[in-house]
């Protein structure tokens, strides 16, 4: 009942979200045309160029009338366009499970959810098929990629259903994705990116030279960031991780700094690859890092 | 190396750790727990972070603990002793000889207790801590050094005997005290013996010559016990000196107390004394006076006598921790009756010839009690069996010589006290006199000048005198003395090293009056003679009071040698003639004795309480004893004949006190442990031990101010 509220309540956030256009600056293959230009060039129904023939060209793309004209062979090159095929990742590991000490503040997998939902909107809302796959070790739960509108129910219930818990296993999650997916296409990683694993790096590089756009929302609670927590605490780990007792004024300082020096690190690492990289806290109204998103994904030259 | 409490009840203090423990667990935040996303980077970052807010809280509760614990044990006085090779750190039954020092000194006040009573509860404190079967013994440390408690195993009896008992008024005397305890212990056949010392260490009580005046060595650990940490400044005064003069030469009868009061702070100057006279227990008169720093000064302070009843008096001054040397006695018999024994060297049947006639009508013209000069008449033959000490002055008038060796009773009688009164005339043997007499007199007799009828004759040369015989002498009284002539003198020569002075001299500057000092008396030398031989002085007018003055002052006043001023322990003593009645003396505090007399020498030795000791005579009892008796009151008819006073010894009062390291010297190779009274002392170890409760509250002090800075800090 508190999650549909939330959705609910977020409906909000999807109808000032569905104000915006959504475009992306690569085009990916499909069937339907849509606002998504596709940057691969070939054989398609809008002429784009002509090329000279070179061995290994099909010859049927000749055109000869230009043969007649000039004397050259060219071959004519075509625009596809194509429908957007968006992969959501979202990290469904206990970590994301992580509630605020300030009872007003949105939980971080709230935050996630809605993000996901309005993300899903709006892809679906320009006939985009979209796919949603949770995973914490591996891929849990998979929804295939649909562009029906009634699509968003099925997105919707899964991330109403969805219980965060587990460890996270990102480097896994990815390699099999990348194995399941074919084409290209955007792939949307919704994650707090809390994991000991060192090997990311590489598996989001395999993503990039896939041709695949990938965009990561890096989500923490303020909590995260800044650890409000005073006196003397056992802190139970969310994941497999075992407990441990301190007093976080101790290492505040250390933390955060540790804390920033990771999201520095995921940030220069995505624009190294070509990665969005946006970093969400969950104090920041999500409508105002969508928007700042959304407009940063109009002017590319601004990542 | 050990360590020992003195009091170990402190150490029970230490359950005072629970008051921090407790308000630790009560006030500590309960422990929370939070699920959290980043445990891993927690515990990375924990791994890396040396800053810990956690421990420190542990560390406090450490801190303060540990302030418990050494103020605890600095409470328990903790005694360091780094020495183990002591025989006798067993639990073995040992014998104990307690000097306790009871001389006056002792008797100061600190906190509204004395040292002797910080000492006896030392000693019943450390008998306590004695193994069982142990024996001690208890030796007065002052000059009396008389056992206060021989050998027992029954704590109870020393507690009983110490707790009633007082500070003496005598001086310290630990050599002695040390002797006694020697032969004290010489007998027991316990292995471990010990002698502790409980001392203020004032320095007269420790005698330079101990090893040659030990005739053994100290093979006994020696423990001393100082309880004079807090004495310095807190006696400030003591009378140190009274002395009685009486105007007796003037028509009022005035009488003078002359005062030293020493100041005995080091450093500060004692303004505004109070100091006040007593006699018979009731105030005469006071004042005030102002002593510098580490000196003495002199008052005088007189009053008129209203009667010539006996003096009893006191001087007080005002009181500071020690009370005892705040007093001093002193008496006086007012116009006691002076005796004088009169030589005649040339008895002549006809009177007016002989010098008798003339002194004894000029001395004594009426009635004794006029003059107050009682005169007794002898020939140098009788001398032999009289007792001089029974007279204040004797006159020699014209005098051959004296009986075969009796110049030297004659010097004894002057250096104690006795007056001489020297006329010269036609018998004199000038050889005997300058032979014999050089002891007494402080010239030679050189050559008798003689005038003839046609010659001026001799007469004294007539000034103002402030001689206290002559001042008198003025107006006509000096006009009359001019026409007195000397037909024959006596011209002297000074003994080489010898002092006297000339009060009168004749014209042609030969001297009339020579006046020395000899040990305790005076000796006045007349160079012409008493008579009329020589001379008209005797028929006239001035001759009367002159010859009583000379008379009088050459007696000190009333000033007999009967009296004597004497210290506290120092015994009195007095010829006394089988002829002569029974003598008896009374202390101050009443008690009447029948002193002891052995071969004609009276002696009184209980001299212990200060005051005014009277001599009475029963003139209807001759008999002598052998040993003292105490009787219940004085026998009836019995006569004050004189008195003496005893005081303390001042001596005590001199704040000097005794170094670790004289000590050292002055008993070499002993095995000597020094501790402070206030400290006590822990019996069951020896050796050099330090007293280490300042460390010990320094190093709490210091974690004090680390705990202070550590909370301060978070």
């Amino acid at each position: 009942m508190d999650k549909k509220s939330t959705l609910d309540h977020n409906s909000e956030v999807f109808s000032r979200i569905a104000s915006l256009k959504i475009h992306t600056t690569k085009l990916v293959e499909g069937l339907l045309s849509g606002h998504h230009r596709s940057q691969n060039k070939g054989s398609s129904v809008e002429f784009a160029d002509y090329k000279d023939y070179s061995p290994g060209d099909e010859t049927k793309h000749i055109d000869w009338k230009v043969v007649g004209k000039t004397d050259k062979h060219q071959i004519k090159q075509f625009e596809q366009s194509t429908n957007l095929k968006a992969t959501i990742l979202l990290d469904a590991s206990g970590s994301m499970g992580y509630e605020s000490t300030n009872p007003k503040a949105i939980k971080k997998m709230d935050y996630a959810r809605t993000l996901v939902a309005a993300l899903s909107y709006l892809f679906l809302k320009q006939s985009d098929s979209v796919g949603l796959y949770l995973f914490n070790e591996t891929i849990t739960t998979p929804v295939p990629a649909r562009s029906k509108p009634t699509h968003f129910k099925h997105i919707l219930h899964e991330l109403v259903m969805l219980t965060p818990q587990g460890a996270t296993k990102l480097e896994s999650v990815i390699e099999s994705l990348a194995k399941q997916l074919f084409g290209r296409g955007i792939i949307v990683l919704v994650s707090d990116l809390l994991t000991k694993e060192t090997g990311i790096e590489k598996k989001l590089n395999l993503l990039a030279t896939r041709g695949m756009e990938v965009i990561i929302f890096h989500i923490l609670d303020s909590d995260e960031v800044s650890l409000p927590f005073e006196g003397d605490i056992v802190f139970e780990s969310l994941e497999d991780d075992s407990s441990i007792g301190l007093n976080p004024d101790d290492i505040k300082e250390t933390y955060q700094r540790e804390i920033q020096k990771k999201i520095k690190y995921y940030r220069s690492l995505c624009s190294n690859l070509g990665i969005d990289y946006i970093f969400l806290e969950t104090s920041t109204p999500l409508e105002q890092g969508l928007t700042y998103y959304l407009s940063r994904r109009k002017n590319p030259g601004k990542r | 190396m050990s360590l020992n409490f003195l009091s170990p009840l402190y150490l029970f203090g230490i359950l005072g750790i629970v008051a921090p423990i407790l308000i630790h667990l009560l006030t500590r935040q309960k422990k929370k727990y939070q699920r959290f996303s980043a445990v891993y980077l927690l515990m990375e970052v924990k791994n890396r972070c040396t800053k810990r807010s956690t421990p420190n809280r542990f560390f406090l509760l450490f801190i303060r603990c540990m302030a418990i614990i050494l103020l605890s044990i600095a409470m328990s006085n903790p005694i360091f002793s780094f020495n183990t090779s002591n025989n006798f750190a067993t639990n073995n039954p040992s014998a104990n000889v307690f000097i306790v020092d009871d001389s006056y000194s002792m008797g100061t006040q600190v906190n509204q207790e004395t040292y002797y009573s910080s000492a006896v509860k030392t000693v019943l404190e450390i008998i306590q801590s004695l193994p069982n079967a142990s024996i001690y013994t208890v030796v007065s440390g002052s000059s009396s050094g008389r056992i206060l408690q021989e050998w027992t195993d029954a704590p109870g009896k020393i507690k009983k005997i110490l707790e009633t008992s007082q500070p003496s008024v005598r001086t310290t005397d630990i050599g002695l005290a040390i002797k006694q305890a020697l032969r004290l212990l010489e007998p027991v056949s316990k292995k471990n013996k010990h002698i502790y010392i409980l001392t203020d260490r004032d320095r007269n009580g420790w005698d330079k010559n101990y090893p040659s005046a030990l005739e053994t060595k100290i093979q006994h650990p020696l423990h001393i016990i100082d309880f004079s940490e807090m004495r310095s400044g807190v006696n400030q005064a003591a009378v140190t000196r009274s002395e009685v003069q009486q105007e007796f030469l003037n028509n009022y009868h005035i009488v003078k107390v002359k005062i030293k009061v020493a100041n005995l702070l080091e450093s500060k100057l004692i303004k505004q004394l109070n100091v006040s006279l007593w006699i018979d227990g009731k105030k005469k008169i006071g004042g005030t006076i102002d002593i510098d720093a580490d000196s003495s000064a002199e008052k005088e302070l007189s009053f008129p006598l209203q009667s010539n009843d006996f003096l009893n008096g006191e001087i007080r001054i005002e009181n500071d921790s020690l009370i005892t040397d705040n007093i001093r006695f002193f008496s006086h018999q007012p116009d006691q009756t002076i005796k004088t024994l009169v030589v005649d060297g040339d008895p002549n049947t006809v009177e007016h010839l002989s010098e008798t006639f003339y002194l004894e009508r000029a001395l004594n013209p009426f009635d004794s009690s006029h003059s107050n000069i009682e005169l007794t008449f002898s020939t140098p033959g009788e001398l032999s069996r009289l007792n001089l000490s029974d007279y204040s002055v004797m006159i020699l008038c014209n005098l051959q010589d004296l009986p075969y060796g009796y110049e030297q009773e004659l010097e004894k009688y002057s250096l104690s006290g006795g007056a001489l009164f020297i006329t010269l005339g036609d018998q004199i043997n000038t050889k005997f006199y300058n032979e014999k007499l050089g002891g007494i007199l402080p010239v030679f007799l050189k050559a008798i000048h003689t005038t003839t009828k046609n010659k001026e004759p001799f007469r004294f040369l007539i000034q103002p005198s402030k001689h206290p015989v002559l001042n008198i002498f003025k107006g006509k009284a000096l006009q009359e003395m001019k026409s007195i002539t000397f037909d024959t003198i006596y011209s002297i020569e000074a003994r080489e090293g010898t002092n006297y002075t000339t009060p009168i001299t004749f014209k042609n500057e030969f001297p009339a009056i020579i006046e020395s000092i000899n040990g305790k008396g005076k000796v006045i030398l007349f160079t012409s003679s008493i008579d009329r031989d020589w001379n008209n002085f005797p028929i006239q007018p001035t001759f009367l009071p002159w010859i009583q003055r000379w008379i009088k002052y050459s007696a000190r006043g009333l000033d007999s040698h009967l009296k004597k001023n004497l210290l506290i322990g120092e015994p009195f003593y007095l010829q006394k003639s089988s002829e002569k009645p029974t003598v008896y003396i009374t202390s101050p505090n009443g008690k009447v004795t029948y002193p002891s007399s052995i071969n004609g020498k009276i002696e009184f030795q209980d001299t212990d309480t200060p005051g005014v000791y009277k001599i009475y005579q029963d003139p209807n009892n001759f008999s002598t004893r052998e040993t003292s008796t105490i009787l219940p009151q004085l026998p009836y008819g019995a006569e004050l004949i004189g008195s003496f006073n005893v005081n303390i010894d001042p001596i005590e009062s001199i704040p000097g006190k005794i170094s670790n390291d004289e000590i050292k010297s002055l008993l070499p190779e002993t095995n000597i442990t020094f501790s402070s009274g206030y400290q006590k002392l822990n019996v069951k170890k020896t050796g050099e031990s330090r007293a280490i409760s300042t460390f010990i509250l320094i190093l709490m002090g210091i974690m004090l101010l680390f705990e202070g800075w550590l909370v301060r800090k978070e």
